[in-house]
């Protein structure tokens, strides 16, 4: 190679390199980020999980879920829900709002096949479930570094900075409520941010049902600057109130005034057979009206 | 011979290392997984690997504490092999994880923000136990090897022996709980740690009598520890048939059915048929390893998952080779490494004196009595810490979640304690010096994650001064600060910011060294560079790592904390620390 030469490629290399330097976007991440998805995919994706074949929970008889046996534990507030059986008719409309309210990830065509989809409700046999929070979650007592743990006010809440991906809460949950994200949902174009008082998880960490923490944490921030007792009145979660036949009701359990109560105190309360006896948050109305 | 295995590991190790590549970038979409309990192969290889670790433990300790005598070229390398298993052992749970570089997160130490590991989890113990079984492993071979030439290091050969012997049982005792410490029926059974003891010392018997063949001699011992062995697995694979009714035959019959071939003579006399029969075991609690993980059935099983296997022989045989290789000098007999040779029938050496001891007199025990009671005091001090903690947090707990971590503290504490003289002894003054400074160091770095870095807490009370608090108007528009700073504003700011900017406005950094991006210091120049306008437009709308508070926040109330966060950034932190001292009242 002589000078000429020599010159010349070390000027082109600097310009290229100037030029690299020039962009707006960088190499990878954004540049190499998918097109958004849209709402209609994640209509046909909801769709696509219901169509599964699944098998309807045993469900056995439970008494109200009253207050928490565990320490610390809030002598006002346990939150919950009921689902009314007799009313719910399986439309699906719960999993898309949860979707469009807790940033719901789409999956790829290889989970799906697999049936690994990320909602956090789902049908099983035609009846909605989520994570129950159970009282005496065994899924918390698993966890190995403290990210899945209960709130005071009886939510199983998740630390998703804190879960390191063991994936060992998943295997102990009776029913498999939890789900784990295979993917970098924003990275591969699966995930639209609908909501933005929700993070959206990233790849490697456990999620499930959040009875829509972030909704209590506002009214709660709300009711405490303004000083006074919070019973968590007025709160209400997506899918509760996505519901057209107004079958999910969410509500405090040891609040006597909030609709849950009053709603769940002329019923027969069931729950899945094998959360029956961890004392589950969340628990299905049938009959004695 | 030498080099034929090396390539032949080696040609196991590349493909291998390819797929461990792919399984990290991918993640664990990359390997199948188990439908139901999210589990898949690198826990099965992590259950088998820690299974074959166990046997050089058991050949060399628990058989010297036993007084069964046995030829050092076997023992030594039995202990080898037990590292580079080891080795292997752990990379498997770690490639596991979903976000690996949180792996610390499980360790029982509390970090800066006051989250502590769930010491009730059986992965917490896993992890104490395996870190600690590592440690006195490592230990151990380096004072076999050194037992030749150094008195000191023979002297402590046995009570180190003592230390692993329970220690081993111990380890796999907590691997079985990962299973039968859960909700999954098929994981469930309370002989799962005999159960997993049996298994894991029949594979690592199977392995040694591998190694013994290529190294051109044997021990009929072992061959009839390994038989015995497949009796009791057999025993137990029918237990769980009993229990719960699955049964797989091809673990049958490669585990138990093959190695019953040893009654043949033909077949035990010759060194291929001892390799295959040993090989068929191995093969058989893999396969029983699989099975036992994925519960609702093996499907898609994939060039990963196979890659994830080859990755472990490869890496385990060149490993091993190496330091075979260079150990060669302290193992008996170099010259006839890896060559057929005439079978050497293992020395019996006369059983000599029969020397009585009462009880709690033996030489051992008089050596091990200190470390052991320093390490019982760090470990009652550690519980109460941890009791402590788990208290404080209002985490339940029950006692006996507390009980696995005791061994591995204990032996951990002792076998470094045990070890203490000698080293000094052998290093010198100089050594000494560095080795307790490089510990000082140690125990500051750990204050320091522990402590965190000091910050005012976001409870405490802030105000600049004292009619600050007696104004209650709304912040309007002009731009005067005494109208702005109130307590309607002071009471949002402390709701909604200093979780991370700090009530002080200088970060909450207990809160924010672990779970988020550092937030901007909101100090004076970087307010006056930003202006009034952009900074309630970023409070609204959110910046990189700031979430948006638009609908949560009326405008009117963002400038309002866009005033306060200046009037906080134009007080010195020292007078707002001195003001807090006495500001709570």
């Amino acid at each position: 190679m002589d000078r000429r030469e020599f010159i010349k490629w070390c000027s082109l290399l600097a310009v290229g390199s100037m030029l690299g330097g020039c962009r707006k976007l960088p190499f990878m991440g954004d540049a190499a980020k998918k097109d958004l998805p849209s709402l209609k995919m994640f209509e046909a994706e909801v769709r696509r999980a219901m169509s599964k074949p699944s098998h309807r929970m045993e469900l056995v008889r439970v008494p109200m879920p009253g207050r928490l046996k565990t320490l610390g534990a809030s002598l006002e507030n346990r939150f919950g829900m009921a689902i009314d059986l007799d009313a719910c008719d399986g439309c699906g409309k719960c999993i898309l709002a949860c979707i469009q309210e807790n940033n719901i990830p789409l999956v790829t065509e290889d989970e799906a096949a697999k049936g690994r989809f990320m909602h956090w409700i789902e049908m099983r046999g035609g009846v909605p479930f989520m994570c129950a929070h159970c009282g005496n979650a065994p899924c918390e007592r698993a966890c190995p570094t403290g990210a899945a743990n209960h709130t005071p006010d009886g939510l199983s809440a998740m630390m998703y900075k804190r879960c390191t991906g063991s994936r060992y809460c998943g295997a102990n949950c009776p029913e498999h409520a939890r789900k784990f994200n295979f993917n970098d949902a924003v990275q591969q174009g699966l995930s639209l941010k609908f909501n933005d008082k929700v993070p959206v998880r990233s790849k490697g960490v456990m999620e499930k049902c959040s009875l829509c923490l972030h909704r209590l944490q506002d009214d709660r921030l709300e009711v405490k600057t303004a000083g006074g007792v919070w019973r968590g009145r007025g709160v209400n979660t997506a899918c509760a109130e996505a519901c057209p036949k107004k079958a999910i009701v969410f509500g405090n359990w040891l609040d006597p005034d909030s609709p849950l109560v009053k709603v769940a105190r002329r019923r027969d309360l069931y729950a899945p057979a094998d959360l029956a006896g961890l004392d589950p948050s969340i628990v299905y109305m049938m009959g004695g009206k | 011979m030498v080099r034929i295995l090396f390539i032949v590991f080696l040609c196991l190790l590349v493909p291998g290392l390819a797929s461990m590549g792919y399984s990290l970038w991918q993640g664990p979409a990359a390997w199948s997984v188990d439908t139901g309990v999210f589990w898949g192969l690198p826990i099965s290889l992590f259950v088998f690997w820690i299974g074959l670790a166990h046997a050089g433990t058991l050949i060399s300790a628990i058989f010297l504490v036993l007084d069964v005598k046995m030829e050092r070229r076997t023992s030594i390398l039995a202990e080898l092999a037990t590292l580079c298993a080891l080795v292997v052992a752990v990379i498997f749970p770690l490639m596991h994880l979903g976000v690996i570089q949180n792996f610390y997160m499980v360790a029982p130490y509390m970090e800066s923000r006051g989250s502590m590991a769930n010491v009730c989890s059986p992965l917490v113990w896993d992890f104490c136990c395996i870190l600690a079984y590592g440690l006195l492993s490592v230990v151990y071979l380096v004072v076999h090897v050194l037992a030749d030439k150094s008195a000191v290091a023979a002297s402590i050969h046995r009570p180190l022996a003592w230390l692993l012997f329970p220690m081993v049982l111990w380890v796999h005792t907590i691997v079985s709980l990962d299973f039968a410490a859960t909700f999954v029926p098929a994981w469930r059974g309370a002989f799962f740690p005999i159960y997993f003891i049996v298994g894991a010392v029949f594979s690592g018997l199977a392995m040694v009598n591998i190694m013994l063949c290529a190294e051109g001699y044997r021990m009929r011992q072992l061959e009839k520890l390994m038989l015995v062995g497949s009796w009791f697995l057999g025993a137990f694979l029918l237990w769980d048939f009993a229990l719960k009714g699955n049964l797989s035959v091809t673990v049958l019959v490669f585990a138990v059915l093959l190695p019953q071939l040893m009654f043949v003579s033909a077949v035990r006399e010759s060194t291929l048929g001892r390799v295959l029969v040993s090989s068929s075991i191995i093969v058989g609690l893999l396969l029983e390893r699989v099975f036992l993980v994925f519960p609702s059935g093996v499907v898609g099983f994939g060039w990963v998952d196979l890659g994830l296997i080859c990755f472990g022989f490869g890496l385990f045989g060149v490993i091993f080779l190496v330091a075979r290789l260079k150990l060669s000098r302290v193992i008996e007999g170099e010259e006839v490494l890896m060559g057929e040779v005439e079978e050497t029938v293992p020395k019996r050496p006369a059983t000599g004196r029969f020397s009585y001891f009462a009880p709690l007199t033996t030489p051992e025990f008089r050596m091990l009595r200190f470390p052991l009671l320093l390490g019982i005091i760090a470990c009652t001090l550690f519980l109460v810490w941890v009791v402590g903690c788990l208290e404080e947090n209002g985490i339940a707990f029950s006692d006996a979640n507390l009980v696995p971590l005791t061994c591995p503290i204990i032996t951990t504490v002792a076998g470094i304690v045990l070890c203490l003289r000698p080293l000094v002894m052998h290093i010198g003054k100089v050594g000494g010096v560095v080795m307790v400074a490089l510990a000082a160091l140690l125990g500051v770095l750990a204050g320091m994650v522990y402590g965190g870095v000091t910050s005012v807490p976001s409870g405490a009370v802030v105000s600049s001064t004292g009619d600050m608090l007696d104004v209650g108007t709304l912040p309007d528009s002009t731009s005067t600060l005494d109208s702005v700073a109130i307590i309607r504003t002071k009471a949002v700011f402390e709701a909604r910011c200093a979780g991370c900017h700090g009530a002080d406005g200088r970060l909450n950094e207990k809160f924010v060294r672990e779970y988020y991006p550092v937030p901007q210091n909101l100090d004076i120049s970087r307010m006056d560079a930003l202006g009034e306008d952009s900074l309630v437009n970023v409070i609204l709308n959110g910046r990189t790592n700031m979430n948006p508070y638009a609908g949560r926040i009326s405008p009117q109330m963002a400038r309002g904390l866009v005033r306060y966060m200046r009037l906080l950034a134009e007080t010195p932190a020292a007078d707002n620390a001195a003001r807090n001292e006495g500001g709570d009242e």
